[in-house]
């Protein structure tokens, strides 16, 4: 279940603290965090709300700056990357699956899953294919053409996983991925997430505290107050 | 890219609807004031313009015939008739006068000219004939419009009823229109026989202008004399100098009127669709991608808006023309390509004022 060993490291904290400044106080939210995450690995940051779990999410992801440390994408310094530069590689590279979907309503559910594609210039009617295969796949091809406020949270979920797909991407990161969803929803997209992980080579990071996630996880990263407490890792 | 914006778009159809109706409320405006501004400068130099004279020989001092005055002796007529190359002297006389009509007065700019040479008469008539005796009058064809007359209908002016024997185009000046008597009767109504306004000179041979007037300035030198084109650009400085710009600045007001609401349109687009944009960003939405939503969004309404101000103008301009019928306007293509040139630089101004917006939107948003 664990990642291969010689597996490249694909996303890397190294001694990372990120502190915002509220009312002229400054707020640790992250604080001296060093992760390493391969290709092929579900890593699920679990911890309470204000344990740096987004933060951590949004670091990795290049959206933020560490105030310390150096956050590593493909071997990349974020920091050192040019912001269009870094845009590109975020589109090329990652996929995002949020809390509360975040489809585009004004568009049908297949083009929702075309658009990321031509953000990386494949071709409208590759993308198009592409985009029926993955929804297909996700078992939500025959809304292709509805428009995402008329689909259940449970399949508007599946469309963004599609999406998160839709560039090849090799990591996925996930904000809280079934909080929106009833328990029986929840489950399945907690299996989809696991299954990407397992039969494509996927690297997964999920931010939750959803413990349903901790049976697909091979790292799970116990956060509380912005510190790692502790890294349960499975074999 | 471009089917979101339309979608974007076609989300608010009262919205789009109260969008492209503005723009196109503008463009009419700009459009109608730059076909009022091109009317009233071709009425008011079509006369100059479609003269056949050769040389305007004009009172000393006075450069045009729109707002200078020039008296001269019909004397001066003979000394000219015998400058070498001359072949014909036909003199004018320009004076404004009342006109009463009915129980309605109003003013006209009345001409006296030599029917015998038609040098000074009408460029064009839209019905009828010049005046060519006592008692006839050519009024314009929207002075005559505005007043209900039509051919053999009569007008009072200092006493003397003129019958109504052609209508002129090419006449109107807006502000005042063109009449055209003998010169014998406009000298008559004004009270002074031995006058004229200036004298229209033809040539034997065109080419000899500048010798003739040398010739002439040699032998009166209060006399000023013009070449047809030097005349003419004269008048047109002159009108040009007066309320014209005015219609011109209203026009880019309206233009600038236009470029708020359609950046204000826009603006409102992206700050409700904040999270879209903020989610765009988030999955690697190139800067490109949000340039070409915006800009689309910004040309669809912008021509849309230009498109409905075209097909609503002519219409419009029909009815203040048959409502004011000295309004005279004036719609040419190239006013419509310019128009829309306009509203695409408007377009794009509109766009880049709305990216600035965008800047300010955080994929991190989409976070909270």
């Amino acid at each position: 279940m664990s990642a291969p060993r010689n597996n490249p490291i694909v996303l890397a904290l190294e001694r990372v603290s990120k502190t915002y400044s509220s009312d002229g106080q400054r707020v640790p939210a992250v604080a001296d965090v060093s992760l390493e995450i391969k290709r092929g690995e579900f890593v699920l940051l679990l911890g309470p709300s204000g344990s740096g779990k987004t933060t951590i999410l949004t670091l990795l992801a290049g959206f933020l700056q560490p105030t310390s440390g150096t956050v590593r994408l493909l071997g990349k310094s974020t920091a050192e990357m040019h912001p269009d530069d870094l845009q590109r590689e975020r589109a090329r590279s990652m996929g995002f699956v949020f809390q509360n979907f975040l489809l585009l309503d004004a568009l049908t559910v297949l083009e929702n899953v075309v658009i990321v594609q031509e953000f990386c210039g494949t071709a409208r009617t590759e993308a198009r294919a592409n985009a029926r295969r993955l929804l297909n796949r996700l078992g939500v091809g025959h809304l292709a053409s509805r428009f995402p406020p008329s689909l259940s949270h449970g399949e508007q979920q599946r469309v963004a996983i599609a999406r998160a797909l839709a560039n090849n991407a090799g990591i996925i990161l996930a904000d809280e991925p079934t909080a929106s969803l009833e328990s029986s929803q929840a489950g399945e997209i907690a299996e989809i997430l696991g299954r990407l992980v397992i039969e494509e080579g996927r690297c997964m990071v999920v931010a939750s505290h959803d413990l349903r996630l901790c049976h697909h996880a091979q790292k799970i990263i116990h956060l509380r107050d912005g510190h790692v407490v502790r890294i349960e890792k499975k074999a | 890219m471009i089917l979101y914006a339309l979608r974007i778009l076609r989300d608010q159809p009262f919205r789009l609807g109260f969008t492209v109706g503005g723009i196109a409320l503008c463009i009419v405006l700009i459009l109608f004031l730059a076909a009022v501004y091109r009317g009233v400068r071709e009425g008011s130099i079509d006369y100059i313009r479609a003269n056949e004279a050769d040389l305007w020989v004009l009172q000393g001092s006075a450069t045009n015939i729109l707002r200078g005055s020039s008296i001269l002796l019909q004397a001066h007529g003979s000394v000219l008739e015998n400058v070498e190359g001359v072949e014909t002297v036909a003199p004018v006389f320009f004076l404004l006068s009342s006109v009463t009509i009915g129980e309605r007065a109003s003013t006209v700019y009345l001409t006296g000219f030599e029917s015998r040479t038609g040098l000074g008469g009408p460029p064009r008539l839209a019905g009828g004939r010049i005046a060519s005796g006592e008692g006839e009058i050519v009024l314009d064809r929207s002075f005559a419009r505005k007043f209900g007359l039509v051919l053999e209908d009569t007008v009072r002016i200092r006493n003397q009823t003129l019958r109504v024997v052609g209508l002129s185009e090419g006449t109107n000046m807006f502000v005042i229109q063109y009449a055209f008597v003998t010169l014998e009767q406009a000298r008559n109504l004004a009270g002074y026989p031995g006058l004229v306004t200036c004298f229209l000179v033809r040539l034997k041979d065109p080419a000899d202008c500048e010798r003739v007037r040398a010739d002439v300035r040699e032998d009166f030198e209060d006399l000023e004399v013009f070449t047809h084109d030097e005349f003419l650009a004269n008048n047109i400085r002159e009108m040009e100098s007066g309320f014209l710009p005015l219609l011109l600045v209203l026009a880019l007001l309206g233009a600038v009127v236009l470029t708020i609401i359609l950046s204000l349109i826009l603006s409102m687009n992206i700050l409700e669709r904040r999270n879209d944009f903020a989610v765009l960003k988030a999955l690697g939405s190139p800067r490109r991608t949000l340039r070409v939503i915006v800009m689309a969004q910004a040309f669809i309404l912008g021509w849309a808006g230009s498109l409905a101000g075209f097909v609503a103008i002519g219409p419009l301009a029909g009815v203040v023309e048959t409502l004011a019928p000295e309004v005279s306007t004036r719609i040419e293509m190239t006013m419509l390509g310019a128009t829309f040139g306009s509203t695409g630089l408007m377009n794009l101004l509109s766009s880049w004022i709305t990216l600035r917006r965008i800047r300010s939107v955080y994929p991190l948003e989409v976070f909270r």
